[in-house]
């Protein structure tokens, strides 16, 4: 189970690094704990990696007036372990935590999952929950995404062929916020079978719930009620429904609690 | 062809090596580190887990030519480490192995699990092993083994 | 490494928790494993597979510029196929070409072999390699199997049905006159027994020896020497076999196949050694399952839960190709024999189908069948509780074969050997707190808290030998079990033994029963085993065999070893034959002693001082042992789980999790105790996650780890282990195989554990694994007023 051949590369800079992704058939590797494992089962064969390895600007993170940039390279330990800002009290360290297991979190990036853009993978969901902004690199500068926005599909983004995910922006969630976080898997680490994330922050006027592991991108409610969940979850098969209807029950009781 | 220059078990290594060589692949079949497993190698069963730059990080999803500079410790390189060797006397006391085919990664993970988390009861320690698996001892041994060191490095 | 120190009750021979001595090189990452060997000039191999699960082969095109690199099977043409055929009447061989030639009949089948100087490198030329194939219908499920007009897997068959097996019974009278019945249809998954090393080969061709030299990570060396010298045509002394440290067996590595034979081949035929390592993919995919049944039973019972008789349709799904050595027939055959269990009841019918299908082969897992029919009876036990009103418990006490009847025939003539079963199901009821839980059940309207309880009661056969399966009539027949024991110059001892140790314990348990003979210390035991060239012929380790077979050829060794000592010894002492007696690793006589240490030197180094009537066998014997019968040791266990249900999410919890066990006399209850940690684990995983489901065209769905899931830390509870002793009437030391036991009740005991949980809904579920999907449409279905 060993990979096609492919070329490597590190750029020492981000316009460096879209310009090699411009010029087709690179795919990039940020901790490739997603990656790898495709790479060895040949279900990707890019002509060339483009490691982010050595791009010191997504390493680094940053407290804003209003929440916390972290750089696209920051790992899950990092977050885990409090050694990257936290703007949110709390929640993103538990939920990193919950994220594999520790020796993949010590290499997997958020970047790196978000721009995988696996369904049931946690920061799609969760970023998507909290408001955060994709902060987007190419040839033309820099745009924002909001993370709601930013998966289109199941493995699918926003992403041109030659952009960066380079940084989110995480907003400040309120003291007077509250959270739920519930995901639904066989065993510890595995894939999700059903997620739900809830924000209440009345502060802001929020009431959002975030459904993902769904076949495709998060299913977004704003002003959550259960007519709109029903409707959203109409085209799941009556078992994945009952496990997303348990997850979101759960994620807005620990909301309450 | 590709250059790389890293540190394993504290000796300086210069090589060159075809990009998809996995990290794991490389240290067993150019170093001969032959202590560290590949069981599934898409980085699920934990077999070839080894220190990179002190963490413990799956080898078989790495690949060797990213690892520049890098410092990696393999199990052969936790010889005279001594909460490896702490380990290493827990574990067979309390049979946490069998045909020894997860045990040098179970070890680096056990060694993790000691170091960064000293509190740790059961469930955390069961949490901790998740991403590590073994299909022959059905894990009591390994969880005891881990908390006798915990405990016996509490006074301390 | 000293190890004494640890042991509670002062002693290192049979009975003490002695840690192991294979420890110390496993803890340092040196053991030597199929992949860690280096031969200078190796070669890798890759192989290009059938994408396929049924399809003739029209055609195939070897990489352009690297034909020379790539073989098929029209560059194998001598090498016959493998053929593992049964004796039992109707039974229907298959041949397996190592490399297929017309047609493929699973995914995965082996059609090219390419070899490289790297493994990367090997797989892009079985990814260059392009075979042709005209589809052919696939037969991907037995009922369908067995359809009239069902595609063929062998057209020569003529149907697909492998073996039929009947237990002949009359039960019409009972149906229509039994105050009870009871139905149930029940299925078990298709299973990947996925130790964590997968299989492996390296071969050379030893001009020297004029030898081919195979390292395999194999569970029955010699098993596979004699399997390879069938198929390459060779004498089977240019053959050795040898079994390095192998991470898992399971079963899974009991097993020629056709990969060796293809290393094998390519090793003589290129002159370089080569090597063929397992990938995950491959072992999930493409090599053998294991475990796929599906039941239709009927019990009879009185109104006290009595069983009357037993009434059982059972189909296995054997897939493509007959393994070798235990053949396809070897689980759907044992269906029939132990489906009645511990249980003792006078009417019984069984028809057994084994069922071929586009699907790899199946091959005997941990428990083989007996995971399976545990399952099956239990589930039907607790139903009949159910129906007559009385505790699951309570109806197992009625029907278990008691004390006073031991040894017992059962109705399948399998011959008990001793035991008290009801009493295992006594403790492990009074283990699990049963009174307690039957209350917290009670307050269920008030916790919202759906806990449910089970038992499951098994005996396991073991160490079975040649009267068992001469009957099979199976390419291996275990005969006596040989050791050969020798006295190294220094005093030392070195013992072979033809089975293979992955992580039995075997060199230290064999250690301390060599101790319990000769008094020599554990630590100055070393063990041989797994080379064909250096240890006795075995069938190897399987069946639960080596503490009753090796542990018996050992102590025979021994003794007859001390023989020797003693004739030596009683001359040094200046004293008879008859008055001297070997005690703690010395020759004692009535004025003095004389330690083995010194009766060594002096047969080496001294033979000066020994007499003209020595025996010339010197200090080295090889023996064979078999039991006083050889119809298996009956080791047996009553396993209680207690469960919690989440029906929100269908997740059963395992909150705990009892086993009582008997394994007759224990050698070293620590390796025991790992033993059925380790088999509870993986019954954990029959029962609860372990499925490897195939579409309707025959692929595999689960190709990696994230989809076969395997339970870790987090799903294994800390197991509660009581042991009663009841010594074997027929082994060395009373001991009884208990190597598989571990994996055969959770299925069951976790089964009716939630089925008892679910039982105010009218739930039951009837297929393994349970998983959320299964709890949860069952759910569905009740509400949907279904049942």
């Amino acid at each position: 189970m060993k990979p096609a051949p492919f070329a490597y590369e590190r750029p020492g800079s981000l316009a460096e690094a879209c310009a090699l992704l411009a010029e087709g058939g690179a795919k990039l590797l940020a901790g490739g704990q997603s990656l790898g494992p495709m790479l060895n089962l040949r279900l990707v064969q890019p002509e060339m990696l483009v490691d982010l390895a050595g791009l010191d600007e997504l390493k680094a993170s940053e407290r804003l007036v209003d929440g916390a940039r972290l750089g696209a390279l920051v790992t899950h330990a990092q977050i885990e372990d409090g050694r990257a800002p936290d703007p949110t009290g709390g929640i993103l360290p538990r939920v990193a935590c919950g994220i594999a297991y520790r020796a993949i979190r010590n290499r997997g990036t958020v970047g790196g999952s978000l721009a995988h853009a696996d369904p049931a993978a946690d920061w799609l969901t969760v970023l998507a929950a909290l408001g955060a902004t994709a902060i987007v690199t190419g040839a033309d500068g820099e745009r924002r995404v909001p993370v709601a926005e930013f998966a289109t599909g199941a493995f699918e983004t926003v992403l041109g062929e030659a952009e960066i995910l380079a940084a989110v922006a995480i907003p400040t969630v309120a003291a007077g916020a509250r959270w739920g976080y519930v995901k639904i898997a066989r065993k510890p680490g595995e894939f999700a079978d059903a997620m739900a994330a809830v924000l209440r922050d009345p502060e802001r006027d929020v009431e959002r719930v975030v459904v993902g592991a769904t076949h495709g991108a998060p299913i977004i409610v704003e002003d959550f009620s259960e007519a709109v969940l029903a409707e959203s979850l109409a085209r799941f098969d009556p078992i994945a429904r009952r496990l997303c209807r348990a997850a979101v029950r759960r994620a807005l009781a620990e909301a309450d609690a | 062809m590709k250059d790389v220059s890293l540190t394993v078990n504290g000796n300086p290594v210069a090589a060159r090596v075809e990009p998809r060589l996995s990290l794991a692949d490389f240290l067993r079949e150019h170093e001969l580190l032959t202590g560290t497993h590949l069981g599934c190698e898409h980085g699920v069963c934990g077999a070839c887990t080894i220190l990179i730059d002190g963490a413990p990080a799956r080898s078989c999803i790495a690949y060797a030519v990213a690892c520049e500079g890098a410092d990696i410790r393999t199990i052969e390189g936790l010889d005279d480490d001594p909460v490896t060797a702490e380990l290493r006397a827990a574990f067979s006391a309390e049979h946490a192995l069998q045909c020894g085919y997860c045990t040098p990664a179970m070890l680096v993970t056990a060694r993790d699990i000691v170091l960064r988390l000293p509190h740790a009861d059961e469930a955390r320690i069961r949490r901790e092993l998740a991403g590590n698996l073994c299909r022959c001892t059905g894990y009591l041994g390994i969880v005891r083994a881990i908390e006798r060191v915990i405990a016996a490095r509490k006074p301390r | 490494m000293v190890m004494r120190q640890n042991v509670a009750d002062g002693g290192v021979g049979i009975g003490a928790r002695l840690p192991r001595k294979e420890d110390a090189r496993f803890l340092r990452g040196r053991g030597e494993f199929v992949a860690d060997i280096r031969l200078p000039g190796l070669l890798e191999i890759a192989f290009a597979r059938s994408p396929l699960a049924h399809a003739r082969i029209r055609g195939i095109e070897k990489p352009v510029g690297r034909e020379g690199d790539v073989f098929t099977h029209a560059d194998l043409t001598d090498v016959r196929p493998i053929r593992a055929v049964a004796g039992l009447p109707g039974f229907k061989p298959s041949a397996q070409g190592v490399l297929a030639s017309e047609k493929v009949r699973h995914v995965g089948e082996l059609v090219a072999m390419c070899l490289a100087a790297t493994r990367a490198e090997a797989e892009d030329l079985a990814a260059a390699t392009f075979i042709e194939f005209d589809e052919l219908p696939v037969v991907a499920d037995v009922r369908a199997a067995c359809r009239p007009g069902a595609p063929l897997v062998h057209e020569e068959w003529g149907d697909n049905l492998l073996l039929e097996t009947v237990a002949e019974g009359d039960l019409a009278e009972l149906a229509r006159t039994a105050p009870v019945k009871v139905s149930r249809s029940l299925k078990t998954a298709r299973q990947c027994m996925s130790p964590l090393e997968g299989r492996g080969v390296v071969a050379q061709w030893r001009e020297r020896e004029g030898q081919l030299v195979l390292h395999s990570a194999s569970q029955m060396p010699h098993i596979v020497r004699t399997g390879l010298a069938e198929c390459l045509g060779l004498d089977e002394g240019r053959v050795r076999v040898i079994s390095p440290d192998v991470g898992g067996g399971f079963g899974y590595k009991g097993i020629l196949l056709p990969e060796e034979v293809c290393a094998a081949w390519a090793a003589m035929r290129l002159g370089r050694p080569v090597r063929w390592i397992e990938d995950r993919r491959e072992q999930l995919t493409a090599n053998a399952n294991c475990r796929e049944h599906h039941y239709e039973l009927t019990a009879y019972a009185d109104r006290d839960g009595r069983l009357l008789g037993l009434d059982c349709e059972a189909m296995v799904d054997a897939g493509a190709y007959s393994s070798y050595p235990f053949s396809a027939a070897l689980e759907p055959a044992q269906v029939a024999s132990i489906l009645p269990g511990p249980y003792r009841f006078d009417h019984y019918r069984c028809r057994s189908l084994a069922v071929a299908t586009n699907k790899p082969p199946i091959l005997p897992y941990r428990g083989v069948a007996r995971a399976g029919v545990c399952y099956a009876i239990e589930v039907l036990l607790d139903a009949v509780a159910r129906a007559v009103g009385k505790e699951p418990y309570e109806v197992r006490l009625l029907n278990l074969v008691p004390p006073e009847a031991m040894p017992f025939d059962n109705i399948t003539k399998k011959h008990f050997d001793s035991g008290d079963y009801p009493e295992s199901v006594r403790r492990a009821v009074a283990a699990i707190g049963l009174d307690g839980i039957r209350a917290r059940q009670a307050q269920r309207d008030l916790t919202g808290e759906r806990i449910g309880v089970g038992f499951a009661v098994y005996n396991e056969q073991g160490a079975h030998g040649t009267s068992v399966y001469y009957g099979w009539g199976i390419p291996m027949v275990p005969g006596h079990e040989q050791a050969s024991a020798r006295l190294t110059p220094d005093g030392g001892l070195e013992l072979r033994v033809g089975v293979h140790s992955h992580g039995q314990g075997l060199e230290t348990s064999l250690a301390q029963v060599a101790h319990e003979v000769l008094g020599i210390a554990p630590a100055k035991v070393s063990l041989v085993h797994g080379d064909t060239a250096l240890t006795p012929y075995s069938t190897g380790t399987w069946g639960s065999r080596c503490a009753v077979m090796a542990g018996g050829a050992v102590a025979a060794a021994c003794r007859a070893l001390g023989e020797r000592a003693k004739k030596i010894g009683a001359r040094l002492l200046q004293t008879d034959y008859a008055s001297v007696r070997l005690a703690a690793g010395e020759i004692v006589g009535p004025a003095g002693s004389v330690g083995l240490a010194e009766i060594a030197r002096v047969w080496y180094r001294a033979p000066q001082n020994l007499p003209d009537d020595v025996d010339p066998g010197g200090l080295d014997v090889t023996i064979g042992y078999k039991p006083q019968r050889d119809t298996g040791t009956f080791s047996y266990a009553c396993h209680a789980a207690l469960v919690s249900v989440d029906s929100e999410i269908g997740a059963v919890e395992l909150i705990d999790y009892v086993v009582v066990e008997d394994g007759g006399r224990l050698i070293n209850p620590m390796i025991v105790d790992g033993q059925i940690l380790g088999g509870a684990a993986q019954g954990i995983g029959t029962a609860l996650y372990e499925e490897m489901p195939f579409d309707a065209e025959g692929q595999p769905l689960a190709s990696t780890l994230a989809d076969y899931c395997l339970p870790g830390a987090t799903e294994v509870p800390a197991i509660r282990i009581l042991h009663m002793q009841t010594p074997s009437p027929y082994t060395e030391f009373g001991q009884k195989g208990i190597g598989e036991s571990g994996a055969i009740g959770p299925p069951a005991a976790i089964a009716c554990a939630v089925n008892d949980a679910l039982k105010d809904l009218g739930v039951e579920i009837g297929e393994l694994p349970i998983t959320p999907r299964r709890i949860l449409a069952a759910l569905d279905e009740a509400e949907r007023g279904g049942r």
